[in-house]
């Protein structure tokens, strides 16, 4: 067999993006009206998406497929309006879970569970414009309150706590990827489906 | 193409097939020879899983190119090896409809979806429009043009399939069934247009168990037996047979005016008595409308009715799956839709969604208000499924899972039991094998209620029919000697009056 | 389930009509310079301008009521910003401004999103890919995810349909097991509808190594330079804001 892609495998992946996305989406979408709960949306996101991700990993057997995964998340995102910061991200999280994946032959358990919390990272370009964001408050804020009250505020949601939203994602993506190797052994195998 | 001075557009030659582990419930084929002459319509029957699914993929190409398996020998089709070609060359000559209107569409606007195979192969814009006009024409489609697909009906859909393969003008078409989802009217649509095609000279090869509405299209008869070809029959020669050979063959009734219901003692039973059972979707305009009518309980009643005549919404209604929606009285006492949730089961079309757990006994048991491995044993026992109650539901077939569901629905005690299309695509035998489950389950003393298309299933165990015609009912009689002319007439030429 | 489906046919369009390339300029213009400037100098009318954008386009349809929605959500959130950065102090202030200067950038965003999705055809948004000459590892996956997105939504309905039937004992309330009640039906089911769909679009042409056609109708017009002219402007402003004074 080719290692190019082909029409099958484009299908797939889309099939796959699909699934990811809209499940995501439905843990997304209730808990992001609360913006308390932004910084672990990420996480929770890369929790439920383990189970797609899974099985959409039982069909990757050619490299690219993960990274055109992460380019077409990206493209969805920038779609309902959320920017499109995450289609950059999507390439670079995309080829370094590409290239975990494939030390492994696509066939590594460890490494597929990497593979997809490296993946996952992608989310991060979601969260760039937030902290854009956070540094323009500051700037308002600091003119406003004075700048030990905005330096407390930025205490709260510092520009290094990206790396702690980083660290969530990848905990929560390993979690995630154990829980839908999961399902996988309890229903699709045994269904017949992978 | 010419072979040994003959015109044969399609040679299969000594192909033995059989799938890789993926697709272990697929059987394949064993030492296949066929030829096929320009222009024939040829029709491929027999049992489920006797290879004819295979046969039609064999000459689309999706073996091997798809579907990936052990195979030996060699498919020619007008004069190329479909074995060594590309896909996309084969698709030149050779255009397929497949069995599930739902998932052979790949655009969501049926304009797209038509010229969908044109622009795949790269031609120019400007052929595409006029080929794009004359296939509208043909295929009489102005009113479902730049329309979603996802709104039309299972025969529309059907035909939209129809016509984005018939616009790449191929020399051959193949189908799979294409007659499974379809309501008896939209099977006269497909038959008018298998007859297009046969008079444009083009070559035909069917996959089909419904026959009936091949009588008088197709030449040639290939009756397949676990994987091998049994016998090759002229169309005068199937005709010939009688309806109970054929049915030892395993195959549904060709001559629909033959079938003879067997003796049922009509019941003259219990009724329920609906009251306002009137329906609406969101922004939509009310599609049922039932103020006060009674129909048969106690019994198994068949629901006819073409597509968008209210059967699916009044079944919906009925079960309580949509809110505020009217009465059923039965033995005195008034259920609302949320004590109707509690007594119907449906069980659906796509039986996939009904089943949750990891086994089929998991499945009985969370159905039940307590928990009985006994009691549970025993409703296995009585629907077959013993040997199976500790296998994964979705790794059954389709009416191993349908026995399932009805099991799960006995568990939990349900009275009413509905069907949506309980036989669509089932061979001659399973046809059977639910006719017998449905009157097991009345034997139990629970009222059936059947959504079908299916004749023949309705003659072997429907006692009594409702009719539906935009969203009211507009006939209901039990399977005396005027019942039966009536349903044979709905069935032949689309109305009901005896 | 989501407002995500490119279901818009062309039947019954109303409203501004816009090239699909010009819809996607337009909502890069918007999500980028809403989110990544502050609310200083030239930004402080651009912005507002911006977001009059998709209030402009919705109100062209005819969708009076969501247009209405949308403007008044983002007046109050607006003002409430400003009141919270001026007048308002201490914790509670900080609440408001966080909801507040979220909902201000992320709204605009989303409703151009929503408004483009809805108002344009899978077949002119892949026309449109195509014509931007983006790879075909991109245009059919996506073309795939759109038409997937009413086959969810879809599959889902019919599965809450079957939970709602088994009563709601059914599941209990371990989300673990809510959640695979409902994901794995729903993931079989779809997997199923691609393998099939996969084997029909393969005979039919699907991966043909020459350049696809794509007959539907999409091209520049009047109102997609203007459109145009808007952004650039916009763009322009924001880059050299510093050397504009007023």
């Amino acid at each position: 067999m080719s290692n190019k892609l082909q029409a099958k495998d484009l299908i797939n992946l889309g099939l796959f993006t699909v699934l990811y996305f809209v499940i995501g989406c439905c843990v997304a979408i209730p808990v992001g009206f609360v913006p308390i709960f932004l910084p672990i949306l990420g996480a929770l996101w890369s929790l439920i998406t383990g189970i797609p991700f899974m099985l959409f990993l039982t069909r990757v057997k050619k490299f690219g497929m993960v990274t055109i995964m992460g380019i077409l998340s990206g493209l969805l995102m920038g779609l309902t309006g959320m920017g499109f910061w995450g289609v950059p991200m999507g390439v670079i999280f995309g080829l370094l879970g590409d290239w975990i994946l494939k030390s492994g032959g696509y066939k590594s358990v460890r490494r597929s569970l990497i593979g997809y919390a490296v993946f996952s990272l992608w989310m991060i370009g979601t969260y760039i414009p937030m902290y854009f964001m956070v540094e323009d408050s500051w700037a308002s804020f600091a003119a406003s309150f004075g700048e030990e009250y905005a330096d407390k505020v930025m205490a709260a949601m510092p520009m290094w706590s990206i790396v702690l939203v980083a660290a969530g994602i990848f905990v929560f993506a390993i979690l995630g990827g154990l829980l839908g190797k999961a399902l996988l052994k309890k229903h699709f195998a045994k269904a017949g489906i992978v | 193409m010419c072979f040994e001075g003959v015109s044969l557009v399609i040679r299969i030659d000594h192909v033995t097939f059989s799938y890789g582990e993926e697709n272990g419930n697929t059987s394949g084929v064993q030492d296949i020879n066929l030829n096929i002459d320009d222009g024939q319509f040829i029709v491929l029957c027999g049992e489920s899983g006797c290879g004819k699914t295979t046969i039609t993929r064999l000459i689309n190409g999706l073996i091997p190119h798809y579907y990936e398996g052990k195979m030996s020998g060699e498919v020619w089709v007008n004069g190329g090896k479909v074995t060594e070609r590309p896909l996309y060359d084969t698709a030149k000559n050779v255009g397929s409809v497949f069995q599930n209107p739902r998932s052979q569409f790949f655009n969501v606007d049926t304009t797209s979806e038509i010229t969908f195979g044109c622009e795949n192969l790269g031609q120019s814009e400007q052929s595409i429009r006029e080929r794009l006009e004359r296939t509208v024409q043909d295929f009489r489609l102005e009113k479902l043009m730049g329309r979603n697909i996802f709104h039309l009906s299972g025969g529309e859909k059907q035909r939209i399939a129809c016509a984005g393969v018939s616009i790449m003008e191929p020399d051959v078409f193949v189908m799979d069934e294409p007659s499974s989802n379809l309501d008896a009217s939209s099977i006269l649509d497909l038959r008018a247009i298998l007859a297009f095609w046969k008079s444009q000279g083009k070559t035909i090869i069917v996959s089909e168990h419904r026959l009936y509405y091949l009588r008088g299209l197709a030449d040639r008869f290939i009756y397949m037996t676990a994987g091998q070809i049994e016998k090759d029959y002229s169309a005068k020669e199937f005709e010939r047979l009688t309806e109970q050979q054929r049915a030892d063959m395993g195959l549904r009734a060709f001559i629909l005016e033959d079938l003879q219901p067997p003796e049922i003692s009509p019941l003259i039973g219990e009724q329920m008595e609906l009251r306002n059972l009137c329906f609406a979707y969101k922004n939509e305009p009310e599609t049922l409308h039932i103020h006060e009518d009674k129909i048969p309980a106690n019994r198994i009643v068949g629901i006819i009715g073409n597509n968008g005549a209210g059967k699916s919404t009044f079944s919906r209604c009925f079960c309580g799956l949509e809110k505020r929606c009217g009465e059923v009285i039965w033995n005195g006492k008034i259920y609302r839709p949320k004590d109707r949730l509690n007594i119907c089961y449906m069980v659906m079309q796509e039986v996939n969604h009904q089943l949750f757990t990891e086994t089929v006994l998991d499945e009985i048991l969370i159905s039940m208000e307590e928990e009985s491995r006994e009691q549970a044993e025993k409703i296995l026992a009585e629907l077959d499924l013993t040997d199976f109650k500790d296998r994964h539901p979705m790794s059954l077939s389709g009416g191993q899972k349908q026995r399932v569901a009805i099991a799960s629905a006995i568990a939990s005690k349900r009275s009413i039991l509905f069907f949506d299309e309980p036989t669509s695509g089932l061979d001659y035998r399973h046809m059977k094998e639910v006719a017998n489950v449905l009157r097991q389950v009345r034997d139990t003393g629970i009222t059936v209620y059947v959504i079908t298309h299916d004749l023949e299933l309705i003659l072997d165990c429907c006692t009594d029919i409702v009719h539906f015609e935009d969203g009211s009912i507009i006939d209901q009689f039990h399977m005396n000697e005027v019942g039966l002319k009536k349903i044979r007439n709905f069935f032949l030429k689309g109305v009901s009056e005896a | 389930m989501n407002g995500v489906s490119f279901s818009a046919t062309t039947e019954n369009r109303k409203g501004i009509l816009l090239d699909p390339r010009t819809k996607l300029v337009l909502l890069i213009t918007i999500t980028t310079l809403m989110f990544s400037t502050s609310n200083e100098g030239t930004m402080n009318i651009i912005k507002p301008c911006l977001s009059l954008v998709p209030f402009v386009l919705i109100l062209s349809e005819r969708r009076f009521k969501t247009a209405g929605k949308y403007l008044l959500l983002y007046a109050v959130c607006f003002l409430l910003e400003r009141i919270a950065l001026t007048t308002l102090s201490g914790l509670f202030s900080f609440i408001v401004l966080a909801v507040s200067s979220i909902m201000t950038r992320f709204a605009p965003g989303i409703m151009t999103g929503a408004w483009m999705i809805s108002s344009t055809s899978v077949s002119e948004f892949i026309g449109a890919m195509e014509r931007m000459h983006m790879t075909e590892k991109i245009v059919i996956p996506m073309s795939v995810i759109f038409r997937f997105f009413p086959t969810i939504s879809e599959e889902y309905q019919a599965i809450r349909d079957a939970m709602k039937m088994r009563g709601i004992r059914f599941g209990g309330k371990n989300p673990l097991l809510m959640a695979e009640y409902r994901l794995v039906p729903l993931m079989v089911s779809v997997v199923k509808i691609g393998d099939e769909l996969s084997a029909a679009a393969l005979t039919r042409g699907l991966g043909a190594p020459v350049k696809r056609t794509n007959v539907c109708q999409i091209g520049f017009h009047f109102q997609d330079v203007i459109a145009f002219l808007i952004c650039i402007l916009c763009f322009v402003l924001f880059l050299f804001q510093q050397q504009i004074v007023f």
